[in-house]
């Protein structure tokens, strides 16, 4: 019992990462057709950001969970103005591409300007104590990330329903154009997906800085491409399918961690890689979206 | 077999290029040092690489990921095959299924291991086909991931990060130019081929192409069969050429690298290819020079590891950003010579 409810708890928080990253990508690519493979950066912007409080010594743990989250976020900004404004309306491929060199860049200045090497961040490890539940020891951190993931959730819902420029953002997805003769500016719409894309990347940021203890210049790496196929698994673009399909994700890695025997542990990224491409040719467009034929009407 | 015009100009094309790639090899075997013979051979592997995704990119227009993961493939297929047996006792002690009992010379290895290649390419190609754009490229990522944990999973086969050693080098800088001359002609040739401009047309507007009775998901098999094909060829003269190969090589970095040869040259052409691989390979050598902390005219430069990275990733966002289709864009090398009447 015990088991199994530890292992309920390890796929809920791995899947809310995924759905935290995920929701990162997924906005903006609903909204720009972008595939932005450079989020990892902006969560090891988060990471060093950590690195650069604890040098000033500035320890109160709400300044550096603050400092990482503004960072991350105003990191993504950037980005936003800086690379990604030149391939905005060009095809998704470009942008994709553009965004692989955006990460490369980041990743050597990280490894330039700060050390090749991990760097241990400390300021986070209060995060973590066990917590007695009916009988069950469970991890605060899981319990925290769950909860936060959660909660980011449901804001995100209302921002995107109640207020004009989440509408705007929603109708951006459908039809750019329309959008722009309302009246609304482009810049203010993809500066705002960008805006939310980093503050997303900079909460999952201080979950894994919590859990690794350390950054270094690969960081982000391995959890973008996870909340990528997550992405993809949900349906590019489509929100809500970010979100199932990081829960998703996490449960099929958290299945194959226990079900694999432990002679075939190398290979866990190789099975949950290879059920997420036989999903795909279930459902080339997501789980959300029936197969549909080229050209068909939507 | 009479040529139609556009595929003789692929021919004047193909022959510069050939001209070129001959050229450059000749000066480099006459004049270069044994480390810069090294590097000219290095970029003549990329050449092919590049070449192998230009086959699969250029026409489909499909961003693949997974092509090095088909290079791995195909020299670990060449080194197990080729190996003397004394050496694989010794680097290959517990390889399952008699691995390590036999050897091959290097002609038969070779060709087992772009059958093997083959093989592996259709049954994925099968699934990768019939998706398009994104979901494409996803599924080509999956299929690295899945190869090198492989790789790094079957340490008795593959040695994962650590180097197979022992492979016989029987190539030299001279086979390395002839394969690639082979290949120019092929890629060149599939291109203008039929199929080759079927598959473009169906890049261009699948829903169009499908209409006028191409079949999009076979062309695309067949160029993604070619261009692993193509791929394994270029493992087995890495191999053959180094000696030592690991899964390390066979990864993002060297996706990244290659892909930005790619981009730059102008994923659309043959002639991209080739200059976007030799501007990337030597401009890189030079900044890995810069890297090292050099002495130039008495100043002495501070060490920068990474500027290489740097450099790379930039020449990518800059060309996304000010030429989408690379350098070449839409243009082969020999619209530079011959008279363009459309």
């Amino acid at each position: 019992m015990e088991f199994v409810a530890q292992q309920i708890m390890n796929a809920l928080s791995f899947g809310a990462e995924y759905a935290l990253l995920a929701l990162g990508l997924a906005i903006v690519f609903s909204i720009m057709g972008l595939v932005n493979f450079a989020h990892g950066e902006i969560i090891a912007v988060g990471g060093y950001t950590m690195v650069a409080m604890a040098a000033l010594s500035l320890n109160n743990p709400l300044i550096v969970v603050g400092a990482a989250i503004l960072a991350a976020a105003i990191g993504a900004v950037t980005l936003e103005r800086v690379a990604f404004r030149p391939v905005r309306y060009a095809d998704p491929t470009t942008g994709l591409l553009t965004a692989f060199g955006v990460s490369i860049v980041l990743q050597n200045l990280f490894l330039l300007l700060v050390s090749p090497r991990p760097i241990a961040v400390t300021s986070l490890y209060f995060l973590e104590w066990p917590i007695p539940f009916v009988g069950l020891r469970i991890s605060s951190l899981q319990l925290f990330e769950t909860i936060t993931t959660i909660i980011v959730i449901v804001v995100m819902m209302l921002f995107l329903k109640r207020t004009v420029l989440g509408l705007a953002m929603r109708a951006a997805a459908l039809d750019f154009e329309m959008v722009r003769l309302t009246g609304i500016k482009a810049n203010r719409v993809f500066a705002a997906a960008f805006l939310i894309s980093g503050l997303l990347a900079g909460i999952a940021c201080v979950f894994i800085m919590a859990r690794r203890g350390s950054v270094d210049p690969h960081l982000g790496f391995d959890p973008v491409l996870m909340a990528f196929v997550a992405c993809v698994v949900g349906g590019f673009g489509s929100l809500p399918g970010a979100v199932i399909g990081g829960f998703l994700l996490g449960a099929i890695e958290v299945a194959m961690l226990v079900l694999l025997p432990q002679s075939l542990g190398g290979m866990t990224e190789a099975f949950v890689f290879g059920s997420i491409a036989l999903l795909l040719i279930w459902r080339p467009d997501g789980i959300l979206t029936p197969p549909r034929e080229k050209g068909d009407k939507q | 077999m009479t040529l139609s015009r556009s595929q003789k100009r692929g021919l004047v094309g193909a022959s510069l290029l050939a001209l070129v790639l001959i050229l450059i090899g000749t000066i480099a075997t006459y004049f270069g040092s044994k480390y810069q013979l090294r590097i000219v051979y290095g970029s003549y592997v990329s050449l092919m690489v590049v070449l192998a995704l230009q086959v699969f990119m250029g026409n489909a227009r499909i961003t693949n990921l997974s092509h090095s993961a088909f290079m791995g493939i195909g020299a670990y297929a060449a080194a197990i095959c080729v190996t003397p047996i004394a050496m694989k006792k010794i680097s290959l002690p517990s390889a399952p299924w008699g691995l390590n009992a036999f050897a091959l010379d290097p002609v038969t290895s070779g060709v087992i291991a772009i059958a093997i290649t083959a093989i592996i390419a259709l049954l994925i190609g099968l699934i990768l086909v019939r998706l398009s754009g994104i979901g494409a490229t996803i599924v080509s990522l999956a299929v690295l991931v899945i190869v090198h944990s492989l790789f790094l999973y079957r340490t008795d086969i593959f040695k994962g990060n650590q180097a197979f050693f022992g492979i016989p080098q029987v190539f030299t800088l001279t086979s390395a130019i002839i394969i690639a001359v082979i290949m120019v002609y092929v890629v060149r040739g599939f291109k203008e081929s039929r199929w080759g401009i079927a598959l473009r047309a169906s890049a261009d507007d699948e829903i169009s192409a499908a209409a006028m009775g191409v079949n999009v998901h076979r062309l695309r098999l067949l160029a993604w069969v070619l261009s692993c094909v193509l791929l394994a060829v270029a493992g087995i003269a890495y191999s053959y050429y180094l000696g030592t190969i690991s899964a390390r090589p066979f990864y993002f970095n060297h996706v990244f690298l290659t892909l930005a040869m790619l981009i730059l040259g102008g994923m659309r052409t043959v002639t991209g290819a080739v200059l976007g691989t030799f501007i990337i390979s030597f401009g890189l050598e030079w900044v890995r020079w810069l890297e090292t902390g050099p002495t130039i005219l008495g100043q002495k430069f501070p060490e920068v590891l990474g500027l290489s990275g740097v450099v790379l990733g930039s020449v990518i966002v800059l060309i996304m950003a000010l030429r989408p289709g690379g350098i070449m864009g839409d243009r082969e090398i020999e619209d530079f010579i011959l008279k363009n009447t459309e």
